[in-house]
């Protein structure tokens, strides 16, 4: 049975006709819809006709428009793709709309001869308003089309176009490429800064305050270059670097490193026969290269803990600006490791110490005097005779006492004649070393040579100022 | 079969005929929450007694519970932005739901005055007449322009745009017709689904 379902509203007349699917029931759905027809009077006259196709069309198109109008963000309809048959635009005039439909003619194939122009049918406001609710009405109508349903959605933020347009949008990112290059330009004709790679701090410090050691002759190229000389070849790297010539940082260095390179060479195999090594020494103690001096020091190089001790500089090829001790390193089968220095600093320094000041010049002796002791060979036995020197020794020491700058205990051992004079010294740690001439030790070296019985004595100034003075064996019983 | 019976009475929740948007949060964007103020403000403008049919159309819908009271109704319409008292605190996703159903429901109520108002507009304009020729509209439109400036803080960006009385009269209009899209059937699922446009991933 044929039904007709009409949707009415002042300004839109929606008329659907079709075959109900239970003829007895007038109020029975839709089952097939012949044809839906949409009159606009006010608009048009013309009557908006089509099947289910131009139906659907009509009710996204009509849902589409409504939710642009109501929320002002334009629905983007896929490019590219068919005009649908029905389709809303906002008019020139505000608050006017294009309704347009694709006309079609029944049952023909659209071609060139009989093609229609699509039919636009502006609407205002309310008009379109009226056309929607006549939608929206058989939307919620569950008695004629139950399968179409209302469908909403919020517009993907996908496929909303920026307000802003292209132009706009691009113009800070062109800007700024803009300024970029011209910023390249301006600073092509800059030269680039040149790099030079410094030391640290700590190491550029040390050499410093090692060279503030009084007593120290100044040093020229000639004397370097001579050290140099002698040394002859190897170690080309260190070849320009100028030579350690203060006895007590040789000294110092000496002991150091011995102690070191015997430490580190505890757990190797020993070696058939000696390994002899030349190696440069820097004042912080670092070794900053080495060479063999025997073929089987060369084989065995890779046993010795030379290798890992090297200090590996940054810039390898930079020629050793640093000032250098040079020793010769020998690795006994026995396990031990002996260190002498290649040259004796006493020959470089004699000919500055004439040209000193007479500071100098006792200084000069007094470094010698500081060279390790002779072991003793005619003690002095008398114990009475020891304390007396002790007390001797601890008076002297205190009359010409100053403050000192250590800031830990300075320890030395002082070597006294039968008679009292002290023959020589010697630092026992390394701030000793370094810090000998603010004691009153050189000033009191009365007698270099002496072959009367001599005595051993520990002198201490400890850190907080005090001087401790005992003898070296020990309190005699 | 014709219907020209009006839509039956809204069921109690009403607020499950809304569907919750895809948001990320649980509040409203920033544009829905100026719109739904602006609709308010506009229902205000048309209708003198709006703010208490506000209370009123809650109070029947039941939506008591969202919205509390005199009070409560200006908290949630103070979320808009453009406000002079503007509240810092968020307008929920319920919240809107409920003022969305107030909008629509007294919409619907007003629909003959929205109605007769916009064709009034239209037939001025073809004629190139400016509003003040249609008395009623000239009063909502004088009405909407003193409620919005009263309310809004001049120094906001959103509310310098509508300096001038065009540009209010602009936005009153476009209100009025949007009010009347709501006035429909699916008045509220349209306008809900219209907050989140270009909102939603």
């Amino acid at each position: 049975m044929t039904v007709q379902r009409q949707y009415t509203l002042p300004h839109c007349n929606l008329v659907l006709e079709g075959l109900s699917a239970d003829a007895n029931d007038p109020l029975s759905p839709l089952a097939v819809l012949m044809n839906a027809e949409c009159h606009l009077p006010g608009a048009t006259d013309a009557t908006l006709s089509g099947g289910r196709e131009f139906l659907d069309s009509l009710v996204a198109a009509v849902s589409r428009y409504g939710q642009q109008l109501l929320s002002g963000v334009p629905y983007p309809r896929a490019t590219g793709s068919a005009p649908p048959m029905v389709e809303i635009k906002p008019g020139d005039l505000p608050y006017h709309h294009h309704l347009i439909v694709q006309q079609q003619p029944l049952g023909d194939r659209v071609n060139d001869v009989n093609a229609l122009p699509p039919l636009d049918i502006q609407l205002t406001t309310v008009q379109f308003y009226d056309l929607m609710e006549a939608v929206d009405q058989l939307l919620a109508d569950t008695q004629t089309l139950p399968d179409m349903k209302a469908q909403f959605q919020a517009v993907s933020r996908r496929l909303v176009r920026p307000t802003e347009p292209m132009t706009k949008r691009a113009t800070p990112a062109a800007l700024g490429a803009a300024a970029l290059a011209a910023a390249g330009l301006a600073l092509f004709f800059v030269p680039p800064p040149e790099f030079e790679p410094t030391r640290p701090e700590s190491e550029a410090s040390a050499p410093a305050a090692a060279s503030a050691v009084p007593g120290e002759p100044p040093r020229t190229d000639g004397e370097t270059s001579e050290a140099v000389a002698a040394d002859g070849d190897s170690l080309d790297r260190l070849e320009s670097a100028p030579a350690i010539t203060d006895a007590a940082t040789i000294a110092l260095l000496q002991s150091d490193v011995t102690q070191r390179l015997q430490e580190a060479w505890a757990d190797v195999p020993r070696p058939s026969g000696d390994l002899a090594y030349r190696m440069a020494v820097s004042e912080d103690g670092d070794i900053l290269g080495y060479q063999y001096e025997n073929d089987l020091a060369l084989e065995e190089v890779d046993n010795t803990p030379l290798p890992q001790l090297t200090f590996v500089p940054v810039a390898g090829a930079e020629p050793v600006r640093e000032r250098v001790a040079q020793f010769v390193a020998t690795f006994t089968p026995d396990g031990e490791v002996r260190l002498e220095p290649t040259e004796t600093p006493a020959e470089t320094e004699e000919p500055e110490t004439n040209a000193s000041e007479t500071d100098t010049s006792k200084a000069g002796t007094s470094e010698a005097d500081a060279a390790e002791l002779p072991t003793l060979e005619d003690k002095v036995t008398d114990s009475d005779r020891i304390r007396e020197l002790n007390s001797d020794l601890y008076d002297s020491i205190l009359a010409e006492l100053e403050p000192l700058s250590a800031n830990e205990d300075l320890r030395f051992r002082v070597r006294l004649t039968e008679t009292g004079e002290v023959v020589g010294y010697e630092p026992v740690n390394a701030a000793a070393g370094l810090l000998v001439n603010e004691t009153p030790l050189p000033n009191l070296v009365t007698t270099a040579d002496s072959t009367a019985n001599q005595a051993d004595f520990q002198v201490v100034f400890t850190e907080s100022g005090v001087l401790e003075v005992n003898p070296w064996d020990g309190w005699p019983q | 079969m014709p219907v020209d019976s009006p839509p039956a009475p809204q069921p109690p929740l009403v607020i499950d005929t809304l569907a919750n948007p895809g948001l990320p949060s649980d509040e409203c964007p920033r544009r829905a929450r100026i719109q739904l103020d602006l609709l308010l403000l506009a229902i205000e403008a048309l209708d003198l007694g709006g703010s208490e049919a506000m209370l009123g159309t809650a109070r029947d819908l039941g939506l008591e519970g969202l919205v509390k009271g005199r009070v409560h109704l200006w908290l949630l319409r103070g979320t808009n932005p453009m406000r002079r008292y503007s509240q810092r605190q968020p307008l929920n996703i319920e919240e809107a739901k409920a003022l969305v159903i107030i909008i629509c429901t007294l919409a619907r109520r007003l629909t003959v005055v929205v109605r007769q108002l916009l064709v009034g507009y239209q037939q001025l304009a073809d004629k190139q007449l400016s509003p003040e020729h249609h008395f009623r509209l000239a009063d909502y439109l004088s009405r909407f322009r003193s409620h919005f400036r009263a309310r809004m803080n001049p120094r906001r960006a959103g509310v310098i745009a509508y300096s001038s009385d065009e540009k209010l009269d602009e936005l009153a209009l476009e209100l009025l017709q949007e009010l009347l899209l709501c006035a429909g059937v699916l008045g509220p699922q349209r306008l809900w689904n219209s907050l989140f446009d270009g909102e939603v991933s």
